[in-house]
């Protein structure tokens, strides 16, 4: 669904993406992991077009993205921090959303999250007037709104309750197992084990592993997505000599 | 595509700052004219209501409207919008809020109270020096991250396009009299939009004590009708010009 090609892109004299490569197709669920400053943010601005790469061809659905904005009817996306016109009202903004996307007829939404997170209560509050965690409830209720076929989710979990969590997390594996592609970046690795079942590290804006998990819980024998991650970066390269 | 400029136009009008500009000009225009009984009088007032105020008013809330919205553009950019209908539908929604504004506030007083050719001139005026102002506003905005940078640069060129710009142009024409500059200079006229606005009135109506120095040549060198033919030209090039870069820029930034 998803092809980056050779995708590389400087702020300054700051190297974000180098030459980045990789593939993703639906049913996947990639974790997108590394550290802070790593280029997951911009990588992932690069696929929604925020941010235009000095290099390389990106390609949703094989159609360079580049070409046009169209390509983003099948994408849902959850912002790191979600950011909104302060005075405009939820519902003001969900019917302005709706609005723009006329493609979309009103009986297909998916108004699961709407309604699970309760969103219909805050309708008449300003989106200024809400809390941080209430926010990201309305960013997801978004995102998953259009029956988007590639979802991608930018630190989803940080401010998010227990209960809401495991909504999201439902919602996710829901949405993996209808072929959708999901991509997720956090560094609560905990919630990324319950989501996903590909690993994609970046460093320094390059991709030191990109496998699946369940072959990275194989190779290093460990449960935990954190422990595997760091045992697999140690002995990685051997890992691969002997396969 | 033309649907989601239209949406940001909607939004912008039920915007509170608007709304109180319009107000302020309202209270201007048609108080102006309750309190002077000679509308000659009233109508030179108001071009000077018209060449400081609209200028100085939508260039500052374009500015702070645009960093304001920040969020708002970036939850558009991820939609499947074009990012040219985007920034299109922000410059047309400001200018078009402003505008109407500047229509409700002043032009409509000047249409009930004295209508005349001149009245006509000053509407024209100050429509485009609305149109012309968001723009510069839009264009110190999207090429300047810093949202209080931007405001003071956006008030620099206020002051210069308003009290500066006349006073080099003086002071140019004091050190080379002795040789013939007067193209020059009608050409240095063109670069300020806010004496181009002044002309096009001021020629319209008796008081030539008003036109200035740039507007005294002008009006020399094309005479009255070819003269507003041509102001009005050079503003809608002023208009348009500013635009072109915002978007030029617009397209190709990243956020």
């Amino acid at each position: 669904m998803i092809s980056i090609q050779n995708i590389s892109k400087k702020y300054g004299a700051q190297q974000v993406l180098n030459k980045v490569n990789l593939e993703f197709s639906g049913g996947q669920s990639i974790a997108l992991i590394g550290p802070n400053g790593s280029g997951k943010t911009t990588l992932i601005k690069s696929i929604l077009g925020l941010v235009l790469a000095d290099q390389g061809q990106i390609n949703v659905q094989n159609q360079d993205i580049s070409l046009g904005p169209d390509y983003r009817k099948i994408i849902g996306y959850m912002p790191q921090l979600s950011k909104f016109p302060e005075q405009m009202k939820v519902g003001q903004l969900f019917s302005l959303i709706k609005k723009i996307r006329r493609d979309i007829a009103q009986n297909e939404y998916d108004l699961s999250l709407y309604n699970d997170f309760g969103i219909a209560k805050m309708e008449g509050k300003s989106l200024g007037a809400l809390s941080g965690g209430m926010k990201q409830q309305v960013s997801a209720a978004l995102a998953f709104l259009f029956r988007p076929k590639i979802i991608i989710l930018d630190e989803p979990t940080a401010g998010l309750d227990p209960i809401s969590n495991s909504i999201l997390k439902h919602k996710v594996n829901e949405a993996r197992a209808q072929n959708c592609l999901l991509i997720t970046t956090s560094h609560i690795l905990n919630d990324l084990e319950e989501m996903c079942n590909h690993v994609v590290y970046l460093m320094d804006g390059k991709i030191v592993l990109n496998e699946e998990m369940k072959f990275i819980a194989e190779t290093t024998g460990e449960a935990n997505l954190n422990k595997m991650v760091i045992k697999f970066l140690q002995t990685g390269k051997i890992a691969k000599c002997k396969i | 595509m033309q649907n989601i400029s239209f949406s940001i136009a909607a939004d912008l009008l039920k915007n509170k700052a608007i709304f109180i500009y319009g107000l302020l000009l309202a209270v201007l225009g048609w108080g102006m004219f309750l309190i002077e009984s000679q509308p000659e009088k009233t109508i030179l007032a108001l071009l000077q209501i018209t060449l400081i105020v609209v200028p100085l008013m939508t260039s500052i809330f374009a500015t702070i409207y645009y960093y304001n919205s920040a969020e708002f553009i970036q939850l558009l950019l991820i939609q499947p919008l074009k990012r040219r209908s985007i920034i299109w539908g922000i410059f047309a929604g400001l200018s078009s809020g402003f505008v109407l504004s500047f229509l409700v506030g002043i032009g409509l007083p000047l249409l009930l109270f004295y209508p005349t050719t001149a009245s006509l001139h000053l509407i024209l005026s100050g429509t485009f020096l609305s149109v012309i102002f968001t723009g510069l506003a839009l264009l110190v905005s999207t090429h300047q991250q810093d949202k209080a940078r931007s405001i003071g640069f956006v008030l620099l060129l206020w002051i210069f396009f308003t009290f500066i710009f006349d006073g080099i142009l003086l002071w140019a024409m004091y050190q080379l009299a002795d040789y013939p500059i007067e193209q020059s200079i009608l050409f240095g006229t063109f670069l300020n939009p806010v004496s181009v606005a002044r002309t096009l009135v001021v020629m319209q109506t008796e008081a030539a004590a008003l036109l200035g120095l740039s507007g005294a040549i002008f009006k020399d060198f094309f005479g009255s009708l070819k003269g507003s033919f041509i102001a009005m030209l050079i503003l809608i090039i002023w208009g348009i010009l500013p635009y072109l870069f915002v978007k030029r820029k617009f397209l190709t930034r990243d956020f």
